[in-house]
């Protein structure tokens, strides 16, 4: 459990100073890569393993022994069925809108005749509380909204508005001049005909603007008179705590220190400890965002930066131009929002939902007005998480299949092709999960789709490498004698060859299982949704209940698919191997 | 039946068959005799397909062996190795059956057959029903034996058939498997290094030695006319229990 605490820890930080102001960070610097929580498969099975019982015990009988070993035609129309079954299922219409549908709890009405529209939000929790806004103020027009919370970056959002994929969501000016747009220094005027050329469009500033800024506590820089960063300068012997981040980027510490000549020798430091180390006076100064919700919790001022170092940082809503056509009311709507949440609001909203654990559906109801949205209770997440997360990995692993076993195969039977089988999918687990994830999206848009591609090429190595390993580790005289009796090649491989490589292929088979369990908790940076949203939520809040409310059912899950890939196996493995086995 | 003419063999440096006549007459039981990497095995699996010549022809029934049609003709030869060669994943009748069936054989006629076939080959019926490790190992080899009779062809190629057995069920299953080649009047081509079960089991002796034949005749001829120094010498270098004891 410390372990889980730990990360949880970690992550909370990294949420902290990942939002980082400057772009350099990959593409998504206001990203949060989660850790990857381990779990295990699931698999559907039930009518399948009941199917398979009945093909087994069908034709063993004394009377005609000819036909008692002859269940291995039942073996491969079983595997063949288990997993058909399980992408059927999957595949049915509950069930896949659950996995592509938005990971909010929100229960919108639907009405059959409102426009639907989809907002986003990155993943950290001043976004998610302006999408909600965002949600709240489109609920209010009577529409049908899906909040897609969380996602996993600023390119995710980006690529997803440009196709159409989500309408809406709350961006800052200074990603979208330096980052997105690549106009460094652009003024809104640019910033509009720009993103006009794109489709898109961008209300005014929400009122506040989130960028780097130093803090202070209060009566200390009372005291001492500081209320700009100018004015640090005559006070050499102020101790500046910094994170370690902020102290090593050339747009950081060095070069905040040139602009201003400041004097100090700042200590870097992890950014949690920072404001403890701030209110028991270990450090005088530390660098924030000028919206975190410690601001006011701690008492911090926020000191003026008077010869505009930082860019800006102006909140916007960016939304797709055509949306003042399908639904004018909401865009007019989100441009009213212009000026209303300033610097202290946000930083309240903030702490309302960090400091005081409320939900962000909650807090940007109250803002509005508006009564929250109807929450489910646990039970019901979990299985909509549940459901979610089995549908991703059934039909992965269930179209990996397809194509594994069948490459698996070919690399048994032709040696030197099927080095370069091996070599392709080995390379292709070499990539890293993330970025495969983020790969998919321009082929297949946010959601569901992409979050099965990338676990369907994950799953492809295990299942190839121990079908050829399988297929070749049988006995050289076994696979003679089934030549030279005159068995047809089609007849040697169904009937003699898989039987016998059976077992090999299905710990391939549970390994990909495994790997796609817990890759599939990535999904949800994709807004693919499955247990690895509430670890995600979890992590950016800090709150261990909400880590525990994925980690555990997917413990619970792990445990049961180990427990059904055994039995399985058990029941696919011929008697007369667990015979030979014994004996 | 078989004719190897001029065949050789190599793997990698070695030479396992060199430049090798054979005829093997029809309707006769050959045992193939001679040291350890004389070449023996190479010529049985040559004459099913397993090993193809370097150079030379393999002839079954007149016509070349050819992959093209090696489907076929392996189906008109019965191919035994130790142990049987079982599957272990199917009963032994799944084993005995798995050719006929896939050749759509219906029920009744392979059961017909396996009760036949397990007459001949004194294998008690319920024991079809078996998996190879439930059975014990001369029981194997005679499930092997029903394997390769099953459609009845007219070879019989057995490849160190009695090699694991303890000496009584290897007695006992010698004298059957004479009796039951007398009476299918086959082909049979063995191959084994005891010299005393091939000339119990075989009508024409071929003594290999470097990939090439030494002699061919009848145990009576090696024994007594001996074309060859080694000839004597492997003919008679087994001890027996009396000079032993």
């Amino acid at each position: 459990m410390s372990g889980v605490r730990a990360m949880g820890r970690w992550a909370g930080a990294a949420c902290l100073r990942a939002r980082s102001v400057f772009p350099a960070v990959i593409s998504a610097p206001r990203a949060v890569i989660p850790a990857k929580a381990e779990t295990q498969s699931p698999s559907r099975s039930g009518a399948g393993v009941r199917y398979l019982r009945h093909w087994m015990t069908g034709h063993s009988s004394v009377e005609s022994p000819a036909f008692a070993g002859m269940t291995a035609w039942g073996w491969w129309a079983g595997v063949a069925c288990l997993w058909f079954v399980g992408i059927l299922i999957a595949a049915t219409p509950g069930i896949a809108t659950a996995a592509t549908q938005d990971a909010t709890h929100q229960a919108a009405p639907r009405h059959s005749a409102a426009a639907h529209v989809v907002i986003g939000s990155k993943n950290f929790t001043e976004a998610v509380i302006l999408g909600e806004i965002g949600a709240g103020l489109a609920r209010e027009q009577g529409l049908d909204v899906e909040h897609k919370r969380q996602l996993g970056g600023t390119r995710i959002l980006w690529r997803a508005l440009e196709n159409g994929q989500i309408d809406a969501y709350a961006e800052y000016t200074g990603t979208l001049a330096e980052e997105l747009l690549q106009v460094p220094g652009a003024d809104n005027a640019a910033l509009r005909e720009a993103l006009a050329e794109r489709g898109l469009a961008m209300t005014d500033s929400l009122g506040f603007d989130n960028t780097y800024a130093l803090g202070m506590r209060e009566a200390r820089a009372a005291a001492l008179g500081i209320a700009t960063l100018s004015d640090l300068r005559a006070h050499p012997q102020l101790k500046l705590g910094l994170s370690n981040e902020f102290m090593q980027r050339a747009d950081g510490w060095p070069g905040l220190r040139d602009a201003y000549g400041l004097p100090q020798k700042p200590d870097g430091l992890d950014h949690d400890l920072a404001y403890r180390a701030l209110a028991t006076g270990a450090i005088d100064a530390t660098d924030l965002y000028s919206t975190d919700a410690e601001i006011p919790y701690y008492g911090l001022r926020v000191l003026d930066d008077d010869r505009h170092y930082f860019p800006s940082y102006e909140a916007v809503y960016l939304y797709r131009a055509d949306l003042a056509q399908r639904v004018p009311a909401w865009v007019d709507a989100l441009r009213g929002m212009a000026g209303r949440i300033d610097a202290a609001t946000m930083q309240r909203l903030n702490a309302q939902v960090k400091l005081e654990h409320r939900s962000e559906a909650d807090v940007a109801a109250d803002w509005l007005g508006v009564d929250a949205p109807d929450t489910r209770g646990r039970a019901s997440r979990i299985w909509q998480r549940t459901r979610e997360h089995l549908a991703l990995v059934g039909i992965s692993l269930g179209l990996a299949l397809l194509l594994a076993l069948p490459l698996g195969i070919f690399a048994a039977r032709r040696p030197r092709l099927g080095q370069g089988v091996l070599s392709l999918t080995g390379l292709l687990q070499t990539l890293p999960s993330l970025a495969v994830f983020v790969f998919m999206i321009p082929l297949f848009g946010i959601g569901a789709k992409p979050a099965i591609a990338a676990l369907f090429l994950y799953s492809l190595l295990p299942v190839v490498r121990n079908t050829h390993a399988g297929l070749t580790g049988i006995p050289l005289e076994l696979r003679e004698t089934a030549a030279a009796i005159g068995l047809p090649p089609r007849t040697r491989l169904w009937r003699i060859e898989l039987p016998l490589a059976l077992r090999t292929i299905l710990a391939g088979i549970k390994t990909a299982a495994v790997i796609n369990v817990g890759t599939a908790t990535l999904g949800a940076l994709i807004g693919a949704g499955g247990y690895g949203q509430p670890i995600l939520a979890g992590i950016r809040l800090d709150d261990i209940g909400l880590i525990l409310e994925g980690a555990v059912p997917a413990a619970v899950l792990a445990l049961v698919v180990q427990g059904v890939f055994e039995a399985v196996e058990r029941m696919l493995t011929p008697r007369g191997l667990r015979i030979a086995a014994r004996a | 039946m078989f004719e190897l003419r001029q065949v050789s063999k190599r793997y990698g440096r070695a030479l396992a068959l060199d430049a090798l006549d054979l005829s093997i007459a029809a309707g006769r039981t050959t045992a193939l005799i001679g040291p350890s990497g004389a070449g023996k095995s190479s010529v049985l699996r040559m004459l099913v397909g397993l090993e193809w010549p370097d150079s030379g022809e393999v002839r079954f029934d007149r016509e070349p062996l050819r992959r093209e049609a090696l489907l076929e003709q392996r189906r008109r030869i019965g191919y035994v190795i130790q142990e049987g060669g079982l599957f272990p994943h199917l009963t032994a009748a799944g084993n005995a059956a798995l050719l006929a069936r896939t050749l759509g054989w219906d029920r009744a006629r392979i059961d017909a057959r396996l009760r036949e076939l397990a007459t001949l080959c004194r294998l008690p019926f319920e024991a079809l029903s078996r998996f190879p490790a439930e059975l014990s190992g001369g029981q194997r080899q005679r499930v092997g034996l029903i394997r390769a009779l099953m459609l009845d062809p007219k070879v019989l190629l057995l490849d160190e058939p009695l090699g694991a057995l303890d000496p009584i069920v290897r007695h006992e299953l010698q004298a059957q498997m004479r009796e039951l080649f007398d009476t299918l009047d086959k082909t049979v081509v063995l191959v084994t290094h005891d010299v005393a079960e091939a000339a119990w089991l075989g009508d024409m002796l071929v003594l290999l030695r470097g990939g090439r034949v030494l002699q061919q005749g009848s145990a009576r001829e090696l024994l007594e006319a001996p074309a060859d120094p080694f000839v004597r010498e492997f003919m008679t270098a087994q001890r027996s229990v009396e000079e032993s004891a």
